[in-house]
């Protein structure tokens, strides 16, 4: 017991005297991201699965894009099951000469059968809970709505022909859905009223739900009678296997930033091996001494890991508490995206953190710690009998393991956690040698230089292992905050910029039939400049030679997104404009039964020029031959399909149109008299839509951002780790410098110099592998256009190395405030 | 008074009243008290005494790298009591050269280079050709390229003794300069170390526990306890 106070009073004068001070930030900083983590991810994984009934609505629904069959109904209510359906599409509103695209959700009268509406009656903002949605002739609103069509309760909305009385503001709904269409503001409004709209017609896109709840076992025995007959267009979904999936852009920003969390440990726990190796080489005396009096290794090597052991539980602790405030923050940053209410956090997750302190406490300080075990006797007498390196499989053999089952923990896949530590340790090894390559380079050169800049690069080169890792840390993590900064502004702003100043800005969808000639009467009239109407029929592609088409796609590809969801076919009679032939003919003459394929769909499905594509629409199937492969610009603003059928194959099919066209700023009001005139037309006007996946895009970077900022945090550590390693050889040689002359004013600009070169140099390395990054991203999965950012080339290298040189200078600062005289002293 | 301005502008330094004292804990501890000192150009003194007796804190004073608590202190008729750091600093940079009982190399500089430094912190051009010359002149002619921990301390030490002589400093100040070698070495530098202070007719201040490197000074002064005897 005494031994072990012994260390607890070591730890608190070490403590106090600020020797712990980097460990613990370090400490604190990969704790708390990775208690955040783990919280939110938690959070949301339970959430999303305790609320599965809820997220559904029900215990049962069954999507579609028609009304079902009306035995269907019967087959339910014969098992007692309760059922409500709502009918959700988008629709534009005006109020006020203002519009806005709306996603309308008409609901009938047992709604919600799971959960609770949650409604708002002023600007107040008091909640309060309702069990039915709107009667019939009211709706329900987004309080976004209100403010951009310049509504007051009790105001009339017109939703298609039908006026509306607005009477609450809704502020939650149990079953939102999570894609992107769901962040376009809501109207709630009562199925009743939706005939009177106009809006609903044949081939409209609308998506159905039918929810049903009842006895565990009726539900299971419905769903088997349901199954066999439903067409692929239809899917049924029971709470207790299909667990509602997060938007595939949230699920890629919490990989993302399970991915991140892993660098801003990686990154500290290059602070912490830093730190430690100070801690230990200051304590190589101590420690001589006290094997002098008489411990033995193990005693020695008990007495500093049971302080590292209580460091690591104090800082730990406190980290854990740190990350619950960080992962409330994120939730915060993400509330528009995340359901309303997430369910709470478990002792678990909070404990993971804390674990995540103690593993990488455990595997990054204990190799340099073990040295102390080494210290010789002797050294009371022999100062310079320093005890050997640790070795390096130890140090780089737990680094790895540690961050193996950390990503191992985030990704629950073994193949991708080796694929992302093969990338990791390949990439690290060849900046590495970048950085190494770089530093000789300079180290070469130093002789021509003046004295001022071989004293500020020798700071550099003192120590080519703490500064190989102190560029490293700046520059990924600049690189991962530079990556997420550019995609989010490049994806829009390439793509609005390469537009033709003319192009289409404005979609017409659910264009019926019997409207296509008035339509075209009025852009002529109106001086619209309008493309092509071509007629669409929702469909789904279901087998390619007779083997169903699941069979045939590799996860997240461009054919997996096509199989799984209705295509838009249509037909022409000649091959449109900005479209391509790359394989096969055109149909010349009236040839029912073909069908040309985009490319590079084809491609990712294995679809070649006489295959034979099932497709069907709503309960009905047909064949069709591949007759030509087609590539086609997706960026022309222009209707386009990766299914084109020879005329007549299509025919037996309820169609709408779809054009696409130009209104000027000027001409914008015209847009409201075409709503007004066609209400069973939708109009996506696509700076709204921009505008709104913008928001999306900054939201999520945000997050991302929020966890970035902890690992630039971390590389400060190491920033701050590596310079007071050398802190006491500095101080030396300052003094010694200025014993012979050296103003101040030398030796600030000299670690100027040093401290700048860090900065630009690890800045130009981030640069350079973003926009390297950046161009396989874009050239490769994107297709858009890249530009390489000159600005950034100028601005983050001279940002870094202004920050890393206020810091640095900072934690140097003794070497010029230090007198000479240190130097007779220290003999 | 004639007289002693005569003295202040004749001799390389000179001390009225020099003192220095600390405040610790326990009060106001005396590290120096009533130092007067004539030190003429050309001469050599060693300075001998007890550990702590304040032979370092004489000579941190004299060389300028810390402040007296009163009294003055004159180099070449200069008082540096009342400038600051960087002025003092200049100062030792034109006058001054040091040898350090451990050495004191750069670590991070080869041994031509840190001949070079005190020639290249004066802004001096030829530093290169000056410094090779020196090395030549102690024996390290195949050394130049080669880093301190590379070098034997006596090779160290001939490096450290370039590097005090290649300014031709006024006045050097050596530390205890054989200290941390074994005799045979310890002789070697203490002759090339006179041999060289003649070449260049430095005044020669050293700190020394030997009595008989003391005697080879032209005079000795002894401190104990803060004070001249």
């Amino acid at each position: 017991m005494s031994r072990f106070n012994l260390a607890l009073r070591l730890l608190w004068r070490d403590s106090r005297s600020g020797e712990l001070t980097l460990l613990i930030l370090a400490l604190l900083i990969a704790v708390s991201s990775s208690t955040a983590i783990a919280l939110f991810s938690e959070r949301l994984q339970s959430t999303m699965s305790q609320q599965a009934a809820e997220l559904l609505g029900a215990d049962l629904v069954i999507t579609s894009p028609e009304f079902i069959a009306p035995a269907w109904l019967e087959q339910a209510q014969q098992l007692n099951l309760i059922s409500a359906h709502t009918v959700e599409f988008h629709s534009v509103l005006i109020e006020h000469d203002e519009l806005i695209l709306a996603s309308i959700k008409a609901i009938s009268d047992t709604y919600p059968l799971r959960g609770v509406l949650k409604i708002s009656e002023g600007d107040a903002g008091v909640e309060s809970i309702v069990h039915q949605g709107p009667e019939p002739g009211t709706a329900w609103l987004d309080r976004r709505l209100l403010s951009v069509l310049k509504l007051k309760l009790g105001d009339t909305l017109a939703v298609g022909e039908k006026p509306l009385l607005v009477t609450k503001i809704i502020t939650y709904e149990p079953d939102k859905k999570g894609d992107f269409f769901s962040f376009s503001p809501r109207v709630m409004m009562n199925n009743l009223d939706l005939l009177a709209t106009g809006i609903l017609q044949p081939g409209s896109q609308v998506h159905y739900y039918f929810q049903f709840i009842g006895a565990a076992q009726a539900i299971v025995e419905y769903k088997n009678w349901l199954k066999p007959q439903l067409n692929p267009s239809q899917r049924v979904m029971d709470s207790r296997e299909n667990r509602p999936e997060l938007s595939s852009a949230l699920n890629r920003a919490e990989r993302y930033l399970g991915l991140s969390s892993i660098l801003v440990i990686l990154i500290a726990g290059v602070a912490i091996a830093m730190a430690t190796t100070r801690y230990t080489e200051r304590h190589f005396d101590a420690t001589a001494l006290l094997r002098c009096l008489g411990l033995k290794q193990q005693e020695i090597l008990w007495l500093y890991s049971s302080q590292f052991v209580v460091l690591g539980l104090v800082a730990s602790a406190v980290g854990s508490a740190l990350g619950y405030c960080a992962q409330v923050g994120l939730f915060y940053i993400l509330r528009e995206l995340l359901p309303q209410s997430i369910a709470p956090a478990s002792i678990g997750s909070l404990f993971f953190g804390f674990i995540i302190g103690m593993v990488v406490l455990l595997g990054f300080a204990l190799p340099p710690l073990l040295r102390l075990k080494q210290v010789s006797a002797l050294r009371v007498l022999r100062r310079e009998l320093e005890p050997r390196q640790p070795a390096v499989w130890l140090v780089y053999g737990l680094a790895t393991s540690l961050i193996s089952l950390i990503i191992y923990k985030y990704t629950h896949d073994l193949k991708m956690t080796v694929s992302v530590l093969g990338v990791g340790i390949i990439s690290l090894i060849v900046l590495g040698l970048l950085i190494m390559g770089l530093l000789k380079l300079i180290q070469k050169r130093l002789d021509g230089m003046s004295l001022l800049w071989r004293l500020g690069l020798q700071g550099l080169l003192r120590n080519n292992r703490a500064s190989i890792s102190q560029i490293l840390a700046f520059s990924i993590t600049l690189v991962a905050m530079l990556l997420s900064f550019n995609v989010r502004n490049d994806i829009i702003d390439d793509w609005q910029q390469q537009l033709p100043k003319d192009a289409p800005n404005h979609f017409a969808l659910n264009i019926f039939p019997n409207q296509v000639q008035d339509f075209k009467e009025d852009f002529k009239q109106q001086h619209i400049l309008g493309s092509e109407f071509y007629p669409v029929v929702r469909g789904r592609l279901t087998a390619i030679n007779q083997i169903a088409v699941q069979k045939r796609v590799s996860k997240d590809s461009q054919g997996d997104n096509a199989i799984h969801r209705d295509l838009s076919l249509t037909w022409t009679e000649s091959l449109p404009n900005e479209n391509k032939l790359q394989a096969g003919e055109w149909w010349v003459r009236l040839q029912p039964g073909l069908v040309s394929v985009e490319q590079k769909l084809a491609e990712s499905l294995g679809i070649k020029l006489g295959d034979s594509l099932a497709f069907t629409v709503g309960s009905q199937q047909f064949n069709a031959r591949v007759a030509s492969i087609r590539s086609l610009r997706w960026d022309t603003m222009k209707p386009n399909f990766y299914m084109v059928f020879s005329p007549g194959t299509l025919d037996a099919y309820p169609s709408t149109f779809i054009t696409s066209f130009y209104l000027a700023e000027s001409q914008k009001e015209l847009l409201n008299a075409l709503v007004k005139k066609y209400p069973s037309t939708t109009i996506l006007e696509v700076d709204l839509i921009l505008q709104q996946f913008k928001t999306l895009l900054t939201q999520l970077t945000q997050a991302i951002n929020f966890l970035l900022y902890f690992a630039l945090m971390a590389g400060f550590i190491v920033l701050m780790a590596a310079v007071y390693v050398t802190l006491d050889q500095r101080i030396v040689e300052g003094a010694l410098m200025r014993t012979m002359g050296a103003n101040r004013r030398l030796l600030r600009a000299a670690q100027l110099i040093e401290f700048s070169v860090l900065g630009l140099l690890s800045g130009v390395l981030a640069v350079l592998m973003s926009e390297l990054i950046l161009f396989a991203l874009y050239s490769q999965v994107l297709h858009i256009s890249y530009h390489p950012s000159f600005y950034l080339w100028l601005l983050v290298p001279l940002f870094n190395a202004i920050l890393i040189s206020l810091v640095g200078c900072w934690g140097v600062r003794q070497v010029l405030n230090k007198p000479p005289l240190l130097i007779l002293r220290g003999l | 008074m004639k007289t002693q301005i005569n003295q202040v502008t004749n001799s390389v330094i000179v001390t009225e009243g020099l003192a220095k004292s600390v405040l610790t804990s326990e009060g106001v501890l005396h590290i120096l008290s009533s130092i007067d000192l004539i030190i003429k150009s050309g001469e050599s003194i060693a300075i001998v005494g007890e550990s702590g007796s304040g032979k370092s804190t004489l000579i941190s004073l004299l060389a300028g790298l810390d402040k007296p608590s009163s009294g003055a202190i004159f180099l070449n008729g200069k008082s540096i009591t009342m400038m600051d750091e960087d002025g003092r600093a200049a100062l030792r940079n034109q006058l001054i050269g040091f040898v350090f009982q451990s050495f004191q190399l750069l670590p991070g500089l080869t041994a031509l280079e840190n001949v070079m430094l005190p020639l290249e912190l004066r802004g001096d051009k030829t530093a290169k050709a000056a410094a090779t010359a020196l090395l030549h002149r102690v024996g390290l002619a195949q050394r130049l390229t080669h880093a301190p921990k590379q070098l034997s301390g006596g090779e160290q030490q001939r490096v450290a003794l370039a590097r005090a002589f290649v300014t031709r400093p006024a006045i050097l100040f050596a530390d205890e300069p054989t200290g941390n070698l074994d005799s045979k070495t310890g002789a070697n530098i203490i002759e090339l170390l006179f041999e060289l202070n003649q070449e260049n007719r430095t005044t020669l201040i050293l700190v020394t526990h030997d009595h008989a490197l003391a005697a080879r000074c032209h005079r000795t002064i002894r401190l104990e306890a803060g004070c001249l005897v």
